[in-house]
């Protein structure tokens, strides 16, 4: 769970995200939604920084993180170059599960939320995908190679610069009666998923969504990273790095 | 040969100084995923109330230079919770268990010391230093008076298990209170808890933490606690638990030497998850290199 990693790669990859693989040996398992807490270099940061697992390379041993530059310690992280080593804890959290009678997976990412959705395909190649991905505009656009891995693939810009114009849950939505997914995906900011909480109030499929928050340890101890999941008619905090980060849609109190 | 790393506290005996500073270690089970329990000279639990509470709000933690602010407000399960389905698991550990209680009255702090002084933990350690809760029991941390007639109520309540009192260091002169701690029938004391601090984001013009405030701990403390154990070490007869961003085994001994009989570890475990492992083993190899009883270094700061 806690390896010594070096950097093949750490480059820009549209406006203000970063792709970082990391060399890391023999491979645990991993699922999809899934994260490593990083420790930054030179005591850049005392705390280490959790990005989700993008994807990863088993044949090759490497995972792949991908990262918006936001402040100091992801400042710092993009400063660092192939051959650096970086203290990793992986993988940490609870990932999107199936069962096997969930064939069709409906997909959908927006904005930085797109980076989970890679490893869906390589966790679960044996599955069907259909992928909604969303951004401000065509700097924005990551993770669009995913369509070479999906049945279905749409990427919607809250301007038209790349793909439709509009919100991709309204089009995910629109082509849900054709899709029948058997279990959907989410992963985006939080306003995205309180109009997710009205507008997908209709759909029968099981809608997960993976959840964001500041986080300490990374492993459940310190209690931080606190969200509101309502279940059985009780609210409570659960931990997004421990309980979470994948939740029922219709379970988190936004 | 004189290396020796067990210490004894209040009548307990610890296999070595290094124990898990509570709020930082949950009740132990997400760190067995590291290292065996047993190789720590104990556990200070999860804070623990009467009831079960929630906690405060997110965002709980924001990142501050060489350390972090927290306000996670006490969110425990319960004490009956901990006793039924935390404590026998815990005791099977081979490590001494310390459970961290706290209140908001002196009714709540006598029943919770009862419970626990009822139990098969091996001591109590009284939070009357929490800052992230009204009621936390910080009201009873800073007057010296109050420190007083809290220890007492506590100490009658919870029978023969050693009690511990975890002092603030948010207070005018903290060796009063480590005096009024002592005076009220404490059998050791336990510093720092986190220094009140604030976090702002310029840009939205608003505190980062939901609580407004919070509980500053990490290495940025350390020269701020290690002062204030020696203060205390000055002061009081009663052994001394010492805390405040230890991260290595030299930060350890740096308590020792100021006077601590054991130490917390923090804020590292969230960092490093084998911290205090790590501690434990570095601590032993230096000890052993230089043949060194530990308890005959506590207090011998040169000055």
């Amino acid at each position: 769970m806690d390896y010594k990693t070096t950097i093949t790669q750490n480059r820009r990859v549209a406006n203000g995200v970063f792709k970082l693989t990391l060399s890391v040996g023999a491979l645990p398992e991993i699922l999809p939604g899934q994260f490593a807490q990083v420790k930054l270099p030179d005591g850049s940061a005392l705390l280490r920084r959790p990005f989700c697992i993008a994807d990863f390379d088993r044949a090759a041993g490497t995972v792949t993180l991908l990262y918006a530059v936001k402040g100091k310690g992801t400042e710092a992280l993009s400063a660092l170059t192939k051959g650096g080593k970086l203290d990793v804890l992986l993988p940490l959290g609870n990932g999107f599960k199936f069962d096997a009678s969930q064939r069709k997976i409906m997909l959908i990412g927006g904005g930085m939320g797109a980076a989970v959705l890679p490893a869906f395909p390589s966790a679960y190649p044996d599955k069907e995908f259909y992928t909604f991905l969303g951004f401000a505009n065509k700097k924005a656009v990551i993770c669009a190679d995913l369509k070479d891995k999906s049945r279905f693939a749409l990427i919607t810009t809250d301007d038209g610069s790349n793909g439709e114009r509009g919100f991709v849950t309204d089009k995910a939505l629109a082509e849900m009666s054709a899709l029948k997914p058997d279990s959907i995906a989410a992963c985006g900011p939080v306003p995205m998923y309180r109009s997710m909480q009205k507008s997908f109030a209709g759909v029968s499929a099981p809608v997960y969504v993976s959840l964001e928050e500041r986080m300490g340890c990374g492993f459940g101890a310190c209690l931080v990273c606190a969200c509101k999941i309502k279940s059985g008619g009780n609210e409570s905090y659960k931990r997004v790095c421990k309980d979470g980060p994948v939740f029922l849609l219709n379970e988190v109190c936004l | 040969m004189s290396f020796n790393e067990s210490v004894t506290v209040a009548g307990v005996l610890f296999k070595n100084p290094v124990i898990t500073a509570s709020g930082t270690f949950n009740f132990g089970r997400e760190f067995e995923e590291f290292y065996p329990l047993s190789a720590l000279g104990g556990i200070s639990t999860k804070g623990l109330t009467l009831c079960r509470r929630d906690g405060n709000r997110p965002p709980r933690v924001a990142e501050t230079p060489s350390g972090m602010l927290n306000s996670v407000g006490l969110q425990n399960p319960g004490i009956e919770y901990f006793l039924k389905n935390e404590l026998p698991y815990l005791r099977t550990r081979g490590t001494v268990i310390i459970a961290n209680i706290a209140g908001s009255t002196v009714d709540d702090y006598r029943e919770i010391a009862e419970k626990a002084g009822e139990s098969a933990v091996d001591m109590l350690e009284l939070n009357i230093s929490c800052p992230n809760v009204k009621e936390g029991g910080v009201a009873f941390g800073t007057l010296p008076s109050k420190v007083r007639e809290v220890t007492e109520i506590a100490k009658a309540a919870c029978g023969r298990k050693p009690l511990i009192v975890k002092l603030t260091p948010n207070v005018a002169k903290i060796s009063d209170n480590a005096k009024a701690a002592e005076d009220g029938g404490a059998d050791a004391i336990s510093l720092i808890n986190t220094l009140t601090g604030l976090a702002v984001d310029y840009r939205t013009r608003k505190p980062i933490l939901a609580n407004v405030t919070g509980g500053l701990s990490g290495p940025a403390v350390k020269p701020i606690a290690l002062k204030m154990v020696w203060e205390c070490y000055n002061a009081v007869k009663i052994p001394i638990i010492g805390m405040g961003g230890i991260s290595s085994y030299t930060d350890a001994l740096e308590f020792i030497i100021a006077g601590a009989t054991a130490v917390q570890v923090g804020t590292a475990n969230l960092v490093t998850p084998t911290a205090a492992y790590d501690i434990v083993r570095d601590l032993r190899a230096y000890l052993k290199e230089n043949d060194l009883d530990v308890n005959k270094l506590r207090g011998s700061l040169v000055i």
